[in-house]
């Protein structure tokens, strides 16, 4: 996957983050949006068991976006920990969150709905694992 | 714009009585329903059994992840009203233009949420089917009828192989065996301690390579279909079929089949 050029048109800094550098940290308040120009990000979450690696994110994915489209508060729902070295690149949240703003109200609707659907599935998919003494955490 | 929304049917509320089905997973529909009283159950089916993905109330949307992706897929889960229900029906046409003029990002961003999500309702359905104890033989029976026929083609095997999903690091080596191979696939067992980051389900790609004789060796790529836990204690294994192999590769298969 490539980084749009739409998107490229949004950033407003270029960061890099060394190996396991912890990008994102869940429970944390942040508005910032990224995408990922080079490098892997993994997405965790804290369980009872320890960190556990929900996802593997690379190059075009977007990295702290559903904090901004939440509609409860924007606390970050997992931790986002460099796999390797990763540039990111810094997403003009003012402008993103302006035209998120704008949207019609059922987009706007349609749009958080997903993000919360994602918050909560996520959320179960993970408790499930914990409680499944198969899989090994790390 | 005036012209369009004459077009475009009005919002219409529905009322539905408890158990009854709203959208059924596998059909191709279109609309989106807004829940405004009661609550609607989403349910996937999976070798036979519904598994409960997630319970939906007022202010609620139904039927979105369709839209989102494009209509292109059929409905992924069914809902089924869990109480009487009144819902809002809005049709497509009604968020098309708004959805099409919103920038790309957001675009993008739902599209990366839509995958997400149903990579994540996969890991639901498939430990819920372990958590119910169902006999995996009957699941996998319901994933793929043709299972006995094809069982008399495969070529029973022990083969140590190295694998790693196919969107890891590309020095990523995963220890596992392979068990059977058929001419479309084969059949794998990991232990799960070999598997401390890597949550496999169904649909995810794997490269996998291994030697068939001292000095020949074969990589594939393929996708996997099934997964349950094995005989063996801290093990899983799975089918998978193959999506990509170089035809040097597949003749040096093909001959091992054979031999």
């Amino acid at each position: 996957m490539t980084v749009d050029s739409q998107v490229i048109g949004y950033m407003v800094s270029e960061e890099r983050f060394s190996d396991k550098a912890v990008i994102l940290k869940e429970g944390s308040i942040g508005d910032w949006v990224y995408v990922i120009l080079e490098g892997r990000v993994k997405i965790k979450k804290q369980t009872s068991r320890g960190l556990l690696t929900v996802d593997t994110l690379s190059e075009g994915n977007f990295l702290g976006e559903m904090a901004m489209l939440k509609q409860s508060n924007s606390t970050r729902s997992a931790s986002a920990i460099a796999d390797g070295p990763v540039v990111l690149g810094v997403l003009d949240s003012v402008r993103l969150l302006q035209e998120w703003e704008a949207q019609p109200a059922r987009i706007k609707k349609l749009i958080s709905n997903l993000i919360q659907n994602l918050e909560e599935t996520t959320n179960k998919a993970v408790d499930m694992i914990v409680a499944s003494k198969e899989i090994k955490l790390t | 714009m005036k012209k369009n929304k004459e077009k475009i049917p009005p919002a219409v509320k529905l009322n539905y009585s408890k158990g009854d089905l709203i959208i059924k997973a596998g059909d191709y529909g279109i609309s989106i329903y807004e829940i405004i009283s009661g609550k609607v159950g989403m349910f996937i089916e999976s070798g036979g059994a519904e598994i409960q993905v997630a319970i939906l109330g007022p202010g609620g949307l139904v039927g979105e992840m369709a839209f989102i992706s494009g209509n292109t897929s059929p409905r992924s889960a069914s809902a089924r009203a869990l109480e009487d229900c009144c819902l809002e029906v809005w049709h497509p046409l009604m968020l098309m233009n708004d959805y099409k003029q919103m920038p790309d990002v957001l675009r993008s961003i739902a599209g990366q949420a839509l995958k997400f999500i149903t990579r994540m309702n996969k890991v639901v359905v498939e430990l819920s089917l372990k958590q119910e104890n169902l006999e995996y033989g009957q699941i996998y029976a319901g994933y793929d009828p043709h299972e006995d026929k094809r069982k008399f083609y495969r070529k029973k095997v022990n083969l140590e192989c190295v694998f790693r999903p196919v969107n890891s690091p590309k020095d990523l080596k995963l220890p596992g065996r392979i068990r059977d191979f058929s001419k479309g696939g084969l059949g794998m067992t990991v232990k799960t301690s070999d598997l401390p980051n890597y949550l496999l389900v169904s649909g995810d790609k794997i490269f996998i390579s291994t030697y068939i004789k001292l000095d020949q060796k074969v990589s594939m790529t393929a996708k996997i279909l099934w997964l349950k836990k094995d005989k063996t204690d801290g093990a899983i294994s799975f089918g998978a079929v193959f999506t990509h192999m170089e035809p040097e590769d597949r003749k040096r298969l093909g001959f091992f089949l054979m031999a």
